[in-house]
């Protein structure tokens, strides 16, 4: 069993002279206390044995933070960790039964990949046998049997990055770390890593934790994604959930690309039943949505109405809107255009007709099970 | 067209002429102060040209005689030129191995983020400054606080662990240890902060992976940080050898020019020095000298080649 | 797991503490000999005759007047010397170097490799080398007792050369030197105004060093300077040492050994940072 529960998790970095250069360099607003920058806070989350979790955020939201906790390399401000039922806080990295795959591989430059591969095993006194055919393994579930005998410098960025998980799953660890492993290969490359690392996923037994800053990652790899922003859990669940049910404005945004469209709007109620108004247009909201808006007893309000571009249909009577860009994409077409302050995409299919939307005045509508509903004040679901 | 050819051939030309123009300082003040130099040095050693009290004997054409005479074994038997750069690398590695060491050491405890010292500005600056320290004085303050009627010997007699004072010049053992003890503390805070450069030039993911793989520290000192650190190493353990054999002030000044006990401190370039101060020997100088060079250019050939491979990497 | 944690703790502690302590040490051991130094200026030459003590003399004010005003050893004149060849050494060699360093950065010319390569290559011979020839031809042209002799030969400093070389590489980008030519300036102004004060760290730093090799040589000046008056300190101080010792003022010579090292410890007290920075990064790049 290698579950893991971290409980209330914080980490504060304290004032000190070598932190200030840290303090600048951190983007984003984290909240600045009088023991020091807090970098993660109230970070709750139960990870089940094998299981697939990804955390993801933009820059300097703490996944790294978080994931350097559970390895040990971090120490633990304040809150709980566990790994398979025991308390993790004070023990030393190597004896935590974890791996860890990092951003920049990390691989001993002056050793060859066996040795790279070898040397946790070694340490241990594992027998010379058996360090071989643990190695050996390894080298072919990923491929690179081959290069065992070189050196990181005669080998290309991903074959790097393979050595480097190989490197992490010689030793059978509990819980396997990745912290951004994609982040330093080109597009291409990174796309053919991912479905390496998803046929990985199969092959091996472990807990994977893997941190990125790409959204197209986390959906894909993760059985449940972390979203975080400014050292806070923003929402926790599966890819699915997470993209049709964002909790707040910011995981709307985050998750899901091209970005998700945004109106300012009215929430009304009339005759019992919810719905949006943006600039004369009004959607009746879903029977779900009204389920879940009646049970929290929400009042009419200004809101931001969040729809996603592929769910926008160009129709009649709907809210207006002039094209700036038209892009071609091949099966659809994406228009830019802006309605109000806002900045707006809408995909539209092309169904082998190719009609140039430049400059037109479009109608945008949409139904009432894609409407995201969002408070102008804190920004959240309102539905939730 | 042509124009705009003839305008282009005449920039790149014009710019060319200054880059001659500002390295000339350089290379004039070379030819004249340095090359021109080597050249008499090199020519005066195939020479017989020194002062015997007030007769110039020479310059008279000899070969190889003062190379000869130099490697030539005088009347107990021993080759004084070999002898006394015996004395330099002697007296530099009684000096180098502790500087070593314990600067290898400090450079490891300074940057574990593990042990996170405080106050390292300040012992870095500490360390640092016997480095900036004229040697000529340095070497005359240890004399005069050690000499037979100097503070130390004053204190050991008073405090009963002495009867009578010591003369600590006067046997070779203390000497060479004093000399030692006095380029160890003017060089080890140097090689500590080069040492730390280099360590902290390592990546350090590379210590992060090990820990996790399981490395206690003496495994990644050995396995990671020295391996990593050799280049750096040995350059610094070369030109460290270099200024060895060019030993000079300290010896010079606590024997006062003349090696006591029995020789035993004078080194290479002290022998220099006599021929060139005293006797105006240039002969017997410039093919010491060349000696010298060749020694030293063979070494200088091994740091190129550690620093090659540090760029390879 | 709980036990090895407390012993873990309890370990880092006890390391911790062991290498403060080590530190600590070393540090003691680099200022004893200096805080002695001076406490042994400030006391009489009866004061050493008796029992030592820790004791502060009191005379420190008496042997400075008798240290400046000895009669044999004249260490106004010899600091006076010092400071013309060492002050002059550090500004001609930076400004040469950083010259010559310029003219290889940004000028592609024919001879460049070559020109690079031969600098590089002179770095590794010792000086000692060109000794027997210079002072040869110094007694051949009646050039002893100059101190411009000392001075002069510092426009060629390889070492120095490098160090700029390195700095440039990693401030100038060629750009910046096009577009002052486009605005109408001269390469020698462009030199001046502009890449002189970009260098000004590096130039910073090499001044020092230079400033301070160059007080503290004693092989060459001692051969070229024979008289009194054109002295540098560090020949001054060895002679203290072969005169007479035991008929010397005993509080008088270690307030001449501190008046020899004074400068270079006044000069280190204020620009100690710029210091330690230049070894580090002159030590990373080789």
């Amino acid at each position: 069993m290698s579950d893991v529960k971290l409980i209330n998790i914080k980490k504060v970095y304290p004032f000190t002279e070598s932190r200030k250069d840290q303090k600048e360099n951190r983007k984003g607003n984290l909240q600045i206390t009088k023991d020091g920058v807090v970098a993660v806070q109230e970070f709750n989350l139960d990870i089940a044995d094998k299981e697939f979790i990804v955390l993801v955020g933009p820059s300097g939201c703490g996944k790294s933070t978080t994931l350097r906790m559970i390895a040990g390399l971090e120490e633990i401000s304040s809150g709980e960790l566990y790994i398979d039922g025991e308390y993790m806080n004070d023990v030393a990295p190597k004896d935590r039964d974890i791996a860890m795959v990092f951003q920049s591989y990390a691989l001993y430059p002056h050793m060859t990949v066996y040795d790279n591969m070898a040397y946790s095993l070694k340490i241990k006194h594992t027998p010379k046998d058996e360090i071989d055919r643990k190695v050996r393994e390894a080298a072919e579930i990923l491929d690179i049997t081959q290069y065992l005998k070189r050196k990181p410098k005669a080998l290309s960025g991903g074959q790097r990055q393979r050595v480097a998980i190989g490197r992490a799953i010689v030793r059978n660890p509990k819980v396997l770390l990745m912290d951004e492993p994609l982040s330093n290969l080109d597009a291409k490359l990174r796309n053919q890593m991912r479905a390496e690392i998803i046929k990985l996923r199969k092959r091996i037994d472990t807990t994977f934790i893997y941190v990125t800053h790409d959204q197209t990652e986390a959906m894909t790899l993760g059985d449940r994604i972390v979203v975080m922003k400014d050292g806070f859990i923003q929402q926790i669940g599966t890819p699915q959930e997470v993209y049709d049910h964002p909790r707040n404005l910011f995981v709307s945004g985050f998750i899901g690309t091209p970005q998700m469209n945004y109106f300012d709007a009215k929430l009304i109620k009339e005759n019992g039943k919810y719905a949006v108004v943006s600039d004369g247009y009004k959607t009746v909201l879903a029977d779900e949505k009204q389920e879940r808006m009646a049970a929290k007893g929400i009042e009419e309000q200004d809101v931001i109405l969040g729809v996603r571009p592929d769910h926008i249909i160009i129709g009649e009577g709907g809210i207006k809107g002039k094209v700036d860009v038209s892009e071609l994409m091949g099966p659809s077409c994406h228009l830019h255009m802006t309605v109000g302050d806002n900045d707006v995409i809408a995909i539209v299919p092309t169904e082998g007709k190719s009609i140039d939307y430049t400059n037109k005045e479009v109608s945008l509508t949409f139904n009432g099970s894609v409407c995201h509903v969002f408070s102008k004040e804190d920004q959240t679901n309102l539905e939730f | 067209m042509a124009k705009g050819n003839e305008k282009k051939h005449r920039k790149s030309v014009s710019y060319a002429k200054w880059a001659y123009i500002f390295i000339t300082p350089f290379f004039i003040s070379y030819i004249l102060f340095t090359l021109i130099p080597q050249f008499l040095t090199v020519y005066n050693s195939f020479f017989e040209n020194y002062r015997n009290g007030l007769e110039q004997v020479g310059p008279n054409f000899v070969g190889l005689g003062n190379y000869i005479k130099l490697l030539t074994p005088d009347s107990s038997g021993t080759i004084d030129f070999l002898r006394y750069l015996g004395n330099s690398l002697a007296m530099w590695i009684a000096g180098a191995v502790p500087q070593f060491l314990i600067a290898l050491l400090l450079a490891v405890l300074f940057t574990s983020s593990r042990l996170n010292l405080k106050g390292q500005g300040i012992a870095k600056t500490i360390i640092y400054m016997p480095n900036l320290i004229m040697a000529s004085a340095f070497s005359m303050l240890v004399f005069s606080l050690f000499s037979n009627v100097g503070p130390v010997n004053k204190f050991l007699i008073d405090a009963g662990i002495l009867k009578e004072y010591y003369n600590f010049f006067a046997t070779k053992i203390s000497v060479r240890t004093i000399i030692a003890c006095m380029n160890f503390i003017m060089w080890f805070g140097n090689t500590t902060i080069v040492l730390m450069a280099g360590i902290m030039g390592i990546d350090q993911s590379l210590f992060e992976s090990a820990n996790l793989d399981g490395a206690n520290s003496l495994h990644v000192f050995f396995d990671i940080t020295l391996p990593l650190l050799m280049p750096i190493l040995s350059y610094a353990l070369i030109t460290s050898m270099i200024g060895g054999i060019q030993m000079f002030d300290v010896p010079q000044v606590i024997s006062n020019g003349k090696g006591t006990p029995n020789m035993t401190s004078t080194t290479v370039i002290m022998m220099l020095n006599n021929y060139l101060g005293i006797s105006k020997n240039y002969g017997m100088s410039g093919a010491l000298s060349v000696m010298l060079f060749i020694i030293t250019g063979i070494l200088g050939m091994l740091v190129y080649r550690s620093l090659a491979r540090q760029y390879k990497d | 797991m709980k036990n090895t944690n407390k012993k873990a703790r309890f370990l880092l502690i006890i390391s911790r503490i062991l290498a403060y302590g080590f530190v600590i040490f070393l540090c003691f051991l680099c200022l004893f000999c200096f805080l002695l130094l001076i406490l042994m200026a400030s006391k009489s030459n009866s004061q050493m005759q008796g029992a030592f003590n820790f004791r502060w003399g009191g005379h420190f004010m008496e042997n400075l007047y008798n240290a400046w005003n000895d009669f044999s050893i004249n260490i106004p004149v010899g600091m006076v010397n010092s400071f013309i060849v060492a002050m002059s050494s550090a500004i001609i060699t930076t400004y040469f170097s950083a010259l010559t360093a310029y003219g290889i950065h940004v000028y592609n010319f024919k001879l460049k490799n070559v020109v690079f390569t031969f600098i590089m290559a002179i770095m590794m011979i010792p000086s000692q080398v060109s000794a027997v020839g210079f002072i040869q031809l110094a007694y051949k042209f009646g050039l002893t007792n100059k101190l411009w002799l000392l001075i002069i030969p510092s426009v060629a400093a390889p070492v120095v050369f490098f160090y700029m070389k390195q700095y440039l590489e990693s401030v100038l980008p060629i750009e910046m030197v096009e577009a002052a030519r486009i605005d109408g300036s001269n390469e020698f102004r462009i030199f001046n105004e502009i890449v002189l004060p970009i260098m000004k760290p590096a130039v910073a730093v090499q001044m020092i060093f230079s400033f301070v090799s160059s007080w503290n040589n004693y092989f060459m000046p001692a051969l070229l300077l024979t008289k009194e008056k054109y002295k540098t300190v560090p020949i001054m101080i060895a002679n203290l040492r072969s005169a007479d010792y035991s008929k010397f003022d005993q509080g008088k010579v270690f307030m001449f050994i501190l008046l020899a090292i004074l400068p270079v410890m006044i000069v280190y007290t204020i620009l100690s940072k710029s210091i330690i920075k230049g070894v580090t990064s002159g030590s990373v790049k080789g």
